[in-house]
């Protein structure tokens, strides 16, 4: 244990552990992308004939020529976009009064929020569908995004967050003659950005992954989101003759994931690590 | 007109009173140092005249005009915080900058300003940098700079060198002097260091037990101690305070020690309360270890030799128990358990009424 925390070079089955560790990682998302680059007629029986050529683009341009595809991935982008905005919004207004602000009963609802760190989503699923369906909102995107802003997580992280940032910033603020609004818009926020997009990025994937409430709350196809759509188009039983076609699905669903991740890496590396305000 | 009054300043956190009736007048450009304890509510005090906390009762006026009704933007104080509260996301140029755009100052005015203070501070160089990429001393520059473009008419200052090294606090001491001459406002400056206060401050203020103890100039305030508490808070290391009796006569005062050494002090005899019971304060300065030669006031067991190069400070014993300071040359050959004599310079003592209020000598 001692030699493994010892700075500096690696030794040399540390590098080894790295690369089968790393290849055991990569190998389903190589296969994946390899079967996505195949013809699906080659792959009937022998998915092994993914390892060889010859390899080919059809399977992209076939979806890219599918229009469902297409409004499935608008609606994962919308939902996941507007869920994300919704709990930045959401999540720091709420941060900053259990924060900051003196009002009654505020340790009793901060207790509340925690107690909702315990409770599943599947647990309120039922009475949910039910409110949703009273309120006419199944099959929209209100109905898709609303549930994703609920989160106790959320409050509770941007919370203790801003709690972390020495309050003589807020002081000196107002004798800088800033309102309420300029202390939490020009001071706090900007400090919470290694926190706001980690809960972003966090948010994004969690909503462009879920399955379950748009599987359920979504009936119309044209209202799918791409992870029940994908799935929607394995039920067709095609997935022996159109394997080449399902994994180039996969493989387009996680792009604008992929993408996420490039982007926000600095942030999500320096929010992992902590980042001390001062 | 006065330039901050404060009329009767109370405050208490959850049931526990922290300042008590407060009244203090500061003249215009005058620089004060609040000088006290612990937990003696001085942070208090300068929060509510800046308006981070409002005091139960009492008045705050600046200039004329009552402020403690006022939103902190709006009093015309600045304040410089212990650890400087420097906006961590914003370069030092717009740290500056916050207050006055907040205030709606015109860009080339808010330029200008930025660029005198920087010259005076020298912070020219730095004025692009983020706080985090800045020294402590640094740092310590750009929070007062940000305080002085906002021209206030009072600076608040509270512990603003306690988080320097040293060298640098006796540096930035004399640049807090310096600076003090070219701005037109007053300060007050919350410190626990005495020799500070004493080199920086026109006037101190001494807080203890949640009221204003003596507002008097240093050398006053060391001179002319107005009660134990001051006496012993005020000079490194403390005035010996000790119980005596005050002998009859008329003139002087004389006062006999516990063990039966008669001192004759310079402070009239008129001014003090009925009554035999008095205590007598005497500074290490005025109680001299004897050299041959010299006639001992009286004699003491030495319990400890603390020697500071030029001189040596000798903690003793009086033959009743008394603990004593003396003060002998560097050269001291004094050592624990050593019985020495003691020379009392009875013209430099204080005496204490029972209630703790002081007596001096008239010239003194
Ligand atoms: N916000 C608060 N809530 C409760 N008690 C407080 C609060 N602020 C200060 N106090 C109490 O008030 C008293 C005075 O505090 P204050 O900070 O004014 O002391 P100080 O003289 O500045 O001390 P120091 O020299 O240690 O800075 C202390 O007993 C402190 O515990
Ligand atoms: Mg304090």
């Amino acid at each position: 244990m001692a030699a493994s925390i010892q700075r500096g070079r690696l030794p040399w089955w540390g590098w080894i552990g790295l690369v089968v560790g790393a290849a055991i990682m990569a190998a389903p998302l190589v296969w994946t992308l390899l079967l996505s680059l195949k013809n699906n007629a080659e792959l009937v029986g022998n998915s092994g004939a993914a390892l060889s050529g010859p390899y080919t683009l059809e399977n992209y341009v076939a979806i890219l020529g599918n229009d469902r595809t297409l409004r499935w991935l608008l609606n994962s982008v919308i939902v996941s976009l507007g869920t994300t905005v919704g709990v930045l919004v959401l999540c720091s207004l709420a941060g900053y009064g259990f924060a900051r602000l003196d009002f009654p009963f505020r340790r009793t609802l901060f207790t509340l929020v925690l107690l909702g760190l315990a409770i599943p989503s599947q647990a309120v699923i039922l009475p949910q569908h039910q409110l949703f369906a009273t309120l006419g909102l199944h099959n929209s995107y209100p109905g898709l995004i609303l549930p994703g802003l609920i989160t106790s997580f959320g409050v509770f992280f941007m919370t203790t967050y801003m709690r972390a940032i020495p309050k003589e910033l807020d002081e000196a603020a107002m004798l800088d003659g800033a309102s309420r609004f300029t202390i939490f818009w020009k001071v706090i926020l900007p400090l919470t950005v290694p926190a706001q997009s980690t809960l972003a990025v966090f948010t994004f994937l969690g909503s462009w992954n879920d399955y379950w409430w748009p599987l359920i709350s979504a009936t119309r196809s044209d209202m799918y989101t791409l992870t029940v759509g994908l799935a929607s188009s394995q039920m067709n039983y095609a997935q022996t003759s159109g394997l080449g076609f399902l994994m180039a699905q996969a493989v387009f669903a996680s792009i604008p994931i992929f993408v996420v991740y490039v982007i926000f890496q600095k942030q999500i590396v320096r929010a992992m690590a902590g980042t001390a305000v001062r | 007109m006065a330039g901050l009054e404060l009329h009767g300043v109370r405050k208490a956190f959850k049931g526990v009173q922290v300042l008590d009736g407060v009244d203090l007048t500061v003249a215009p450009r005058e620089f004060i140092a609040f000088l006290g304890p612990s937990g003696s509510g001085k942070s208090t005090l300068l929060r509510i005249i800046a308006g981070l906390e409002t005091a139960d009762d009492g008045e705050v006026i600046l200039e004329g005009r009552r402020i403690d009704t006022l939103p902190p933007g709006d009093r015309g104080v600045a304040m410089v915080f212990q650890h400087y509260a420097l906006y961590p996301h914003m370069s030092v140029r717009e740290n500056m900058a916050f207050g006055l755009k907040n205030a709606r100052v015109p860009k080339p005015e808010i330029d200008g300003l930025i660029e005198d203070a920087a010259r005076v501070l020298e912070i020219n160089e730095l004025l692009d940098r983020k706080p985090g990429q800045l020294s402590g001393g640094q740092r310590q520059r750009v929070a007062i700079g940000r305080a002085i473009v906002k021209k206030p008419k009072l600076f608040l200052l509270d512990e603003p060198l306690s988080n320097l090294d040293a060298a640098l606090r006796l540096r930035t001491r004399v640049e807090l002097a310096q600076l003090r001459q070219r701005v037109d406002a007053g300060v007050i400056m919350v410190t626990h260091d005495q020799a500070e206060a004493m080199t920086l401050a026109d006037r101190i203020v001494v807080f203890n037990d949640r009221r204003i103890q003596q507002v008097a100039p240093p050398m006053e305030i060391y001179s002319r101690p107005a009660n134990t508490f001051v006496a012993r808070f005020v000079g490194s290391p403390a005035m010996t305070i000790i119980p005596g009796k005050l002998q009859n006569g008329s003139g002087h005062a004389a006062v006999r020690l516990g063990d039966g050494a008669l001192i004759e002090t310079a402070i009239s005899r008129d001014g003090l309360p009925p009554g035999e019971r008095i205590e007598i304060g005497l500074r290490p300065e005025s109680v001299r270890v004897t050299r041959d030669g010299d006639v001992a006031t009286t004699t003491a067991k030495v319990v400890l030799v603390e020697r500071l190069g030029e001189r040596s400070l000798v903690y003793a014993q009086l033959k009743d128990g008394t603990e004593i300071t003396a003060e002998d040359s560097g050269l001291s050959t004094a050592r624990s358990g050593d019985e020495i004599g003691l020379k009392i310079d009875g013209a430099a003592a204080h005496l204490f009424g029972a209630d703790g209020t002081g007596y001096h000598r008239q010239d003194a």
